[in-house]
Order: structure tokens, then sequence, then C-alpha cells
């Protein structure tokens, strides 16, 4: 297509030249996607086979990194964390985004205001939501008043209303938190899937009576399936990655009782606490494999374009 | 979609019953609109006014501030160390730095994987899609000795050309690039060429002016993405007075664990630059999501 209409100079030179070209502007992005990205998985893979401290490698271990993780207690907490926390967060981010999805693609008026103000959570950053929600959580907090307002005495639960600073109810704590902040973009990519469903399909339903309820359920909701999948997908990803709001509420320790010790935290603690570089190498490697495993069966069970599950 | 809507209202007219099932169901769906506005919005009111409150008000459930009051601003601009506008600026420095090199190396290597033929160009697009696979925790370890050799981890200024290496361009700035200058018909460049321009000059003089809608998706991308940024400035910025507002929120907040309102303040500060920019270029915001969809 490029060639057509070049009438000057041979073709070959031509040629040569938009190669050149080609090669000249990818250049300097290339050499940092090649260097800090692809170059640092192998290098990952390298650092993890030896004892590497702030210094340098001292001693090769070959895989008994990998071995010395396994047999961490604390990084059994970590995956323990970090496996309840995913499965309890995804379904309820899926759950509300599709439900605003429904109820904003439901209205005409004021639409582009609702599905702007529900995202709205979403932009500003993990820090500054997770600090204010911290204080909304605090004992004296917005959350404990409005307890109190419908007749709920915080006082008499077991955490005495200390709902982050409890080890049975901070990592639940922190799942409202990222189910908050997270609902709205899956409400975003719930639309945008909902939007191009064709209307004929409803008129069909409408026309062979079913209600709205039956009509969700058996044509709204399977038909939306490429949209469960990429939902589900993308916050599978990123809630096995949760760090930052378990940092900002728990310190590097996870506090309480290790209760928001996640895996990228523990990794976070083995590098720049321990200085264990190989050993937090190597636990680089295992949450990578983690994610990708989870990735891949969730392509297996949702993705494939001929998976005709129980409706 | 009005279309359904006038079909619904002209099916419904005759039968009594859907109609008031109908009203129900109206009913039901602006009562969750409501409600979640509610969820939504109020927890940033309530830091907002208690930004404004004295400290033994931040703990009662008062929605305006009876004495309202600048202290908490006042305290967290004067007190902090670094201070507040410190902070504030090394945010914005940052941001700015890496919105700049996303749109600049995004576009030319956009430009150069859409339009430009030259042998292993497909592969190296993958390439750089499959970056997206890898998670930033796995290569922290490396990115962290690499900078280190290159001298970039003591602490000072340099901390920051380590940082702006690592964020200069993302596959995802890339890749938004990439599919709009795909869209763009070639004779333009291709008679621009003619005219005996360069490669260069036809991608800086023809297809920049025309790619403005995906170049502000790619720079409110990227600056609210650095804006936000926690991971990289906690393990690459190591002197205090080099920390960004996310980094300073997350150790203020244990050193003025119960003293709200500056923390509350600090939070606004951090906020609000995003907030009006969302209020501006809502449509860049969503887009750049949809992007960012293949990254996960």
């Amino acid at each position: 297509m490029l060639g057509i209409g070049r009438a000057r100079g041979s073709l070959g030179t031509e040629r040569a030249q938009e190669a050149l070209a080609g090669y000249g502007f990818i250049a300097i992005p290339m050499a940092l996607f090649l260097i800090f990205n692809i170059g640092a998985l192998f290098y990952s893979a390298y650092i993890s086979l030896w004892r590497w401290e702030i210094l340098g490698p001292t001693e090769f271990l070959g895989f008994r990194n990998y071995a010395f993780i396994l047999r961490d207690d604390v990084f059994h907490i970590a995956i323990k964390n970090s496996i309840y926390y995913t499965i309890i967060v995804v379904p309820i981010q899926m759950a509300i985004g599709l439900t605003l999805a429904v109820v904003v693609n439901e209205i005409w008026r004021g639409r582009s205001f609702f599905r702007a103000a529900f995202y709205f959570p979403a932009i500003a950053s993990s820090a500054a939501i997770t600090v204010l929600y911290i204080y909304i959580m605090a004992p004296d907090g917005l959350f404990n008043h409005l307890l109190e307002l419908i007749g709920v005495n915080p006082l008499g639960f077991h955490n005495q209303g200390n709902w982050l600073g409890h080890s049975d109810t901070a990592l639940n704590s922190i799942i409202g938190l990222n189910a908050w902040t997270t609902s709205g973009t899956m409400m975003l990519f719930y639309l945008g899937q909902l939007t191009a469903i064709p209307t004929e399909v409803y008129e069909a339903a409408r026309a062979d009576g079913a209600g709205p309820w039956t009509t969700f359920w058996r044509i709204t909701f399977p038909l939306l399936r490429p949209a469960h999948y990429l939902v589900a997908t993308v916050s599978v990803i990123g809630a096995l990655q949760m760090f930052d709001q378990a940092y900002i509420a728990g310190g590097s320790g996870g506090d309480p009782a290790y209760s928001l010790m996640t895996m990228v935290l523990y990794l976070y603690n083995s590098a720049f606490r321990q200085f264990e570089f190989g050993y937090a190498a190597a636990v680089g490697i295992v949450l990578f494999v983690i994610i990708f495993t989870a990735t891949l069966v969730q392509r297996r069970l949702f993705g494939s374009s001929d998976w005709q599950g129980a409706r | 979609m009005s279309v359904t809507t006038v079909a619904r209202a002209v099916t419904a007219e005759p039968e009594s019953e859907p109609v008031v099932r109908r009203r129900i169901g109206r009913g039901v769906v602006y009562a969750i609109l409501i409600l979640y506005s509610l969820i939504v919005f109020v927890p940033f009111l309530w830091t907002l006014s208690t930004s404004f409150k004295t400290l033994p008000e931040s703990l009662l459930l008062t929605f305006i501030p009876q004495n309202p009051t600048v202290q908490g601003y006042v305290t967290a601009w004067t007190q902090l160390k670094p201070a507040l506008p410190v902070m504030f600026f090394n945010s914005f420095l940052l941001a700015a730095i890496v919105t700049v090199t996303n749109v600049f190396f995004g576009a030319l290597g956009g430009y150069a994987f859409a339009r430009l033929r030259f042998p292993g160009r497909e592969v190296l697009f993958l390439l750089v899609l499959g970056t997206l696979m890898i998670p930033d925790q796995l290569r922290m370890v490396p990115v962290y000795q690499i900078l280190v050799n290159l001298g970039l981890v003591t602490p000072g200024p340099q901390n920051y050309i380590g940082i702006s290496i690592i964020m200069a361009i993302s596959a995802t700035s890339l890749f938004v690039m990439r599919q709009f200058f795909l869209t763009i018909p070639y004779d333009l460049e291709e008679s621009a060429r003619i005219d005996g321009a360069g490669f260069f000059t036809a991608f800086w003089r023809v297809l920049l002016p025309l790619s403005r809608p995906a170049l502000a998706t790619v720079a409110i991308m990227s600056f609210q993405g650095t804006w936000n940024g926690f991971f990289w400035p906690l393990i690459l910025l190591q002197a205090q007075q080099h920390w960004t507002l996310p980094l300073g929120l997350s150790q203020f907040r244990f050193q003025y664990s119960t003293n709200w309102p500056p923390l509350m303040a600090l939070d606004v500060v951090a906020t609000v630059p995003i907030v009006i920019l969302y209020l501006f270029f809502q449509r860049q915001f969503v887009s750049g999501l949809s992007a960012g969809a293949v990254k996960g």
C-alpha cells in the first residue's frame, strides 16, 4: 500500500530508507522494553538462583530459594490471604459492576452523569483512597457513626469497631475498599458490552412475554459472556497483585498479625526489608506463575468461544 | 436506544399489569442509582469536610464543619517534612516528565509500527504487547538491580532519572497510538513524501497534528497513572525531600495517625488535580481505560 504512487528513486533504496526510519523511530522505546521488561524477566530468573544480597551475588543456590519459599510460614499466610482476597473481591466487583451497568443502561436522562459518577472512585490514587478509608473505618469514623445512627453499637462487635485494626476484619475491610473503588471500572467494561446487544433480542423476548427478571437471566447475562471473561480476568490479575492498600493500611508487616500480608507485600519485604534479592526474585517468579496459571484457567473455563456451560 | 424507549412506551400502554411492574422496576432502578451515588460521593465529601474541621470535631458526625478552619491545610503546609508544596511539585514534575516521554515515544513508535514497513515489525510489536503480561512486581528486583548498577538508586535527584526511565514508555501508550495511526488514510503523508519530506517530517508535520485525540488519551492516561503512582516511587525515591504525594500520604498516615484534619487536607490536595482533569477530560479517561484493558 505504501509503495503505490512512489515515483522518485529506485524502489530498493526507498524500501531501505523506510526500514531504517522504522528502526530509528522505535529504537529508544524498544531498547527500554527489551532491557526493563523482557531482559528483566530473564535477569529475575537468573537472580533467583543465587544468594543475592545488597552487594550482589554471594553463593549459587540453584533452586534452593524456591524450596525456602515453600517452607516459610509467612509465605503460606500471604498466599492464603491473597487467594482469599481474590476469591471474595472478584465476584463482589463483578456483581456490583454488572448491577450498576444494567441500571445505568436502563435510564436515558442522566445516564452520562451516573456513568461518570460511578467511575469516580477509580480515578483517585490508591494512597489517597486508602488513607481516606482508614479514616472512615476508624473507631471514631464515619462508618461506625452511621452504624450507631441505625441503632447498631459498634463497640458491641468483638473488634470494638476497629475494623482495620483487628486481624479478623482487616482483610475484609480492604475487600470493601477495593470493591468500592473498582466496581465503577467493571461497570464501564460491562456497559461497553451491554450497548452492543441488539435491541431486537429484547423486543423478541418481550413479545414472548418474558418479564425483566427472566430477560436478564436468560438473555442479557449469557450474552454478556465476553464481558464476564474480560472483567473476571482483569480483576483476578489485579486482586492477586494487591499491594498498595495492604501496605498503606497495615504497614510493611501487613499488620495486624499478618492479616494484610499479601503475596506482593511479602515480595516487597523480602527485597526491601530483608534485602534478600535472590529470594525475592524467586518469590516474583512464583507469583508470576500463579497469576499466569489463574489467567490460563479462566481462559479455559470462560474464554473459549465454543464454551456452552450451564445456564 | 430512544427507539426502544418509545417502543416500550407504546407496547406498555394497553395492559395495566406490566405498567405497574414497570413502575416498580423504575423505582428500583432509581433507588439503586441514588443509593450508589451516595456510596460514591459521601466518603469524598466527608474527607473534604474534615479537612476544614478542628481536630475534636473530626471525630463527630457533622457533615458541615461547625467552626470551619484552614488549620489542617496550614499544618500540612508548614509541619510536614517534606512540606506539602514540595511533594506537590515532585508529583507534578514526575507526572509531567512521564507524560511527555509517553506522548513522544508512543507517537513515534506507534507511527512506525502502524505505517512503516521494516523486517521484524510484527514480531517486535508482539514483544511490546507481551510486556503487558509481566507484572511490575516481577520486574521489581531486576529493575532495582539494574538501576543500582547505573548509580541511580543512591539518594538524590538522580532517583527521578531512574523512575523516568522505567516509566518513559508504556506498551499501552504505544498501542493506543498505533491503533489510531492505523485509521488515518495514507494519501496525506504520501503527498508529503512525494514533495520530498523525510519520514520524520511527514510524521511530525502531517500526522502528529491529526492525532490530537489519541495524544490527549495517552497524555491523560500517563499523567493520571504517574500522579497516582505508588509502587515505583516507594521503591526508588530514597530521600524524604523527593517524596511524591502518594508516598507522603502513606508515611504521614502513621505519623499523624489520629490527627485527621491535616491528613485529610493532604488527601484533598493529592486528589483535586485529578478530579479537575476528570471533569474536563472524561472521555480520555474512559478511552484510556478500554485500551488498558488489554493490559489488565
